[in-house]
Formats: structure tokens, C-alpha cells, sequence
């Protein structure tokens, strides 16, 4: 049972080949561990998941140090060690994306009163929204509808919804206050729908705090650890079409 | 042109109306006639998208409130307000819509399949999109805009 709950010490025995810049990789969870978040921003603090403790570990007792050398191991332990409870959980930063592992430029922009980036090799392009897309009958009412745009025809997307949920997106009338501005992703399929764009600035990956974990919002890819703005991965952010669509 | 062409890729016409800022295009071999707002009695009971009944020259035809099927907020009736009298499936009903607009050629090949990110059930009557005078024109398969179990419950009123 001790193996199953992810010893340390017997982890750390047989290091694992498997992580693609481990050194990156460790180097940012321990910073990111390491970094109290202010309790007092709610509105960022909803965006930030808990701290990635694997579930069958044993739970520490606030101690950062102990839980440093945790999670690394725990990613070690997905090969051949010990079979976990639950894989996916086991993730952890094997799933950042390519950018991810360099500096690399994200674009800021705001929704309502929410600020977030969004890596800029995701996007193609943004585009004044001008004229109200065209919305097709019994769809989600986060899907705002269909806009011809250049060459292509982009499903419009009512971000605040998707981030914020229904409950709390949906109450926005976007009749008096319709959004102004869209990113389109790279495929040019989807726009996201924002208030405002901010800037363009550039990130280091030390600098962000990587989830571990993304069954939960998983476009949430992590926090810029300075501003505590979320970092939106929009390729799991926009839905997937139907194969016949593409 | 070559007659692969006209069989691969036929003309077809579609009558166009609105609703709201939408325009919607169905098939004009379905379009039986359009009618200017008649007296439209209501049916006790009727579920919500059923506006009530007309009486079509001694026949008694249901009109679908189509806002409501679309999930538009309703709007009173107007001047330009119609009736559009459809068959489907060898049922007469008319679909009240805001205006009708024209008659519309296209090929085939210019219809795009519609988005579904919602579930399969809520827009299937939606058979696909394209443009028109730089506007979105959705076109609407008026055999799937009513299920069978609705038909089968329009044809008691």
C-alpha cells in the first residue's frame, strides 16, 4: 500500500525517462509550489485549481517540501512502478503543449471584467465584431452564431459563457452589451468573442504556474504567477465539430 | 453546361423569409402558397408552438408559431407578417414567419453543413448554411421541423 500512495523515497530510487524537459518542468512546479497565491483575488483565484496532490498520496501536512518531492514522482510512477487509482490525474506537466516549454508570446485580452491570455500561435487573427453573427436555430446559447469572415466562416463563441458558465455568462445581455472584438483560432473555424484586446507580451514558462490536473476546465492550461491572469488553451476551449463540418 | 454537372451538382430553389435578423431559405417545391395574416383561432391545449388554426378555403390548416420553434423571443404580427402553407410528409401546415423575402437559386455544392454543437435532436431541421448578399442564409429541411409524433398529434387539432 505504501507504493500505491506514492512513497517518495522509494520513487526517487528509480528515475523515470519519460518527461520531456524534466528540468523545465520540475523547475516551474517547485516555483509554483513555492508561490503562496494571495487569497484575497477571488475572481483569479476561481480559475486556479488546487494544488495538484495526487488523490492516493498521503495528504501532507502543509509542508511545501514534502509535496516538491511528491508530485514529481508521481509522474514517474505512470510507467511501470505502480498502476494509479486514476491516470489522468497522473498527467501532470507531460501535458503542457510545445510553446509551452519555450518563452513563448500570449495575447491579453479581457472579458467582462476578467483578464486573460491565450498563447498567440493559437490565434490567426482578431477582427473588429461589427455585424451580429448569423444564429442557427437550437443551438447552445454560448454558440453565438456564424460570421463570414475573408475566406472563411467562423462559429462565434460567447467566451464569458464558456468560462464563467451559464449561470453566470449567460446573464450578460448581449443585446446592450455586445462584444467587441474576436481571436480567431489558427484553423480559422472558431472565434472567440472578448471586450477588449490589451497587449501582446511575452511569457516564461518559469513564470506560469502549470496545472497538473486539466479534467477539470481543461482550457485552463495555468496562471501567469505575477498577475494571476489565466492562460486559456482556446483548442480545448472551442468544441468540436462534426465530422462533416470540417 | 454538361449534364454530369446538372446531376452532380443540381440548381435547387428555395423560398427565403425572416425571422429576426435571420434569413431562412426553404425548398420552393414544398411552398404551397404564402398568405397574408388571416384570423388564426387558438387551440386549447395546443402545445406551445402551435399558434392555432385557419380555415384554408374549407381547409382547416394548424400554423406553427416558428419564433418559438426557432427559440426566438415572439413579436406581434404586422404588415409584413405571412403565412407560408408547406407540405411535409403529406401534412399541410403553415409557418408563420416575420416576411418573405424571395425566391433563391443555388447549387448543391454551395450549401455547407451547419455546426452542431448542441445535441443531435435540437437543430437536425437544419440543413445547412450559406451566403447570400453577404448574409447568412440558413436553410431549413421542413421534413424534420416537426417530428413524427408531432404531426401525427397536428393532425387531431
Amino acid at each position: 500500500m505504501r507504493q500505491k500512495n506514492g512513497d517518495p523515497r522509494m520513487n526517487q530510487a528509480k528515475p523515470q525517462k519519460q518527461i520531456i524537459h524534466q528540468d523545465l518542468a520540475l523547475d516551474a512546479y517547485l516555483r509554483t509550489l513555492l508561490d503562496e497565491v494571495p487569497e484575497a483575488d477571488e475572481e483569479a483565484l476561481a480559475f486556479v485549481e488546487e494544488p495538484p496532490v495526487v488523490r492516493t498520496a498521503p495528504k501532507p501536512k502543509a509542508e511545501p517540501v514534502k509535496r516538491i518531492e511528491t508530485a514529481p514522482v508521481v509522474i514517474r510512477q505512470q510507467s511501470n512502478l505502480v498502476q494509479p487509482e486514476n491516470p489522468a490525474k497522473l498527467q501532470a506537466l507531460s501535458v503542457m503543449p510545445e510553446w509551452a516549454q519555450h518563452e513563448f508570446q500570449a495575447l491579453f485580452f479581457k472579458v467582462d471584467q476578467l483578464i486573460l491570455a491565450t498563447p498567440l500561435i493559437d490565434l490567426s487573427r482578431t477582427i473588429k465584431l461589427e455585424r451580429k453573427p448569423g444564429k442557427i436555430p437550437g443551438q447552445p446559447s454560448w454558440f453565438l452564431g456564424l460570421l463570414d469572415d475573408q475566406d472563411s466562416r467562423i462559429g462565434v463563441l460567447d467566451t464569458g459563457q464558456l468560462i464563467f458558465g451559464k449561470s453566470r455568462g449567460g446573464q450578460r445581455n448581449l443585446e446592450e452589451n455586445p462584444f467587441r472584438r474576436i481571436l480567431i483560432t489558427q484553423d480559422k473555424k472558431w472565434g472567440l468573442a472578448c471586450d477588449e484586446i490589451l497587449s501582446i507580451g511575452k511569457l516564461k514558462p518559469e513564470k506560469v504556474r502549470w496545472r497538473t490536473s486539466r479534467q477539470k476546465k481543461p482550457w485552463l492550461i495555468g496562471t501567469v504567477i505575477d498577475e494571476l491572469t489565466a492562460i486559456v488553451d482556446v483548442t480545448q476551449l472551442v468544441p468540436h465539430r462534426k465530422k462533416e463540418y470540417q | 453546361m454538361s449534364e454530369d454537372r446538372k446531376q452532380s451538382d443540381p440548381i435547387m430553389q428555395w423560398v427565403t423569409f425572416c425571422l429576426g435578423d435571420e434569413k431562412y431559405g426553404i425548398n420552393v417545391m414544398q411552398v404551397q402558397e404564402v398568405l397574408r395574416i388571416t384570423e388564426i383561432a387558438p387551440v386549447p391545449g395546443a402545445p406551445s408552438y402551435v399558434l392555432g388554426i385557419i380555415n384554408l378555403r374549407g381547409n382547416v390548416v394548424t400554423v406553427i408559431d416558428t419564433r418559438n420553434r426557432f427559440g426566438l423571443p415572439s413579436k406581434e404580427t404586422d404588415d409584413a407578417s405571412r403565412v407560408v402553407i408547406i407540405e411535409t410528409d403529406k401534412h399541410i401546415i403553415g409557418i408563420l414567419v416575420d416576411s418573405v423575402a424571395e425566391v433563391v437559386e443555388m447549387r448543391a455544392s454551395e450549401i455547407e453543413t451547419a455546426p452542431n454543437v448542441g445535441n443531435e435532436e435540437s437543430s437536425k431541421y437544419i440543413q445547412g448554411v450559406t451566403s447570400r448578399d453577404n448574409q447568412l442564409l440558413i436553410l431549413v429541411d421542413l421534413n424534420k421541423f416537426l417530428s413524427d409524433d408531432e404531426k401525427a398529434e397536428l393532425d387531431m387539432f
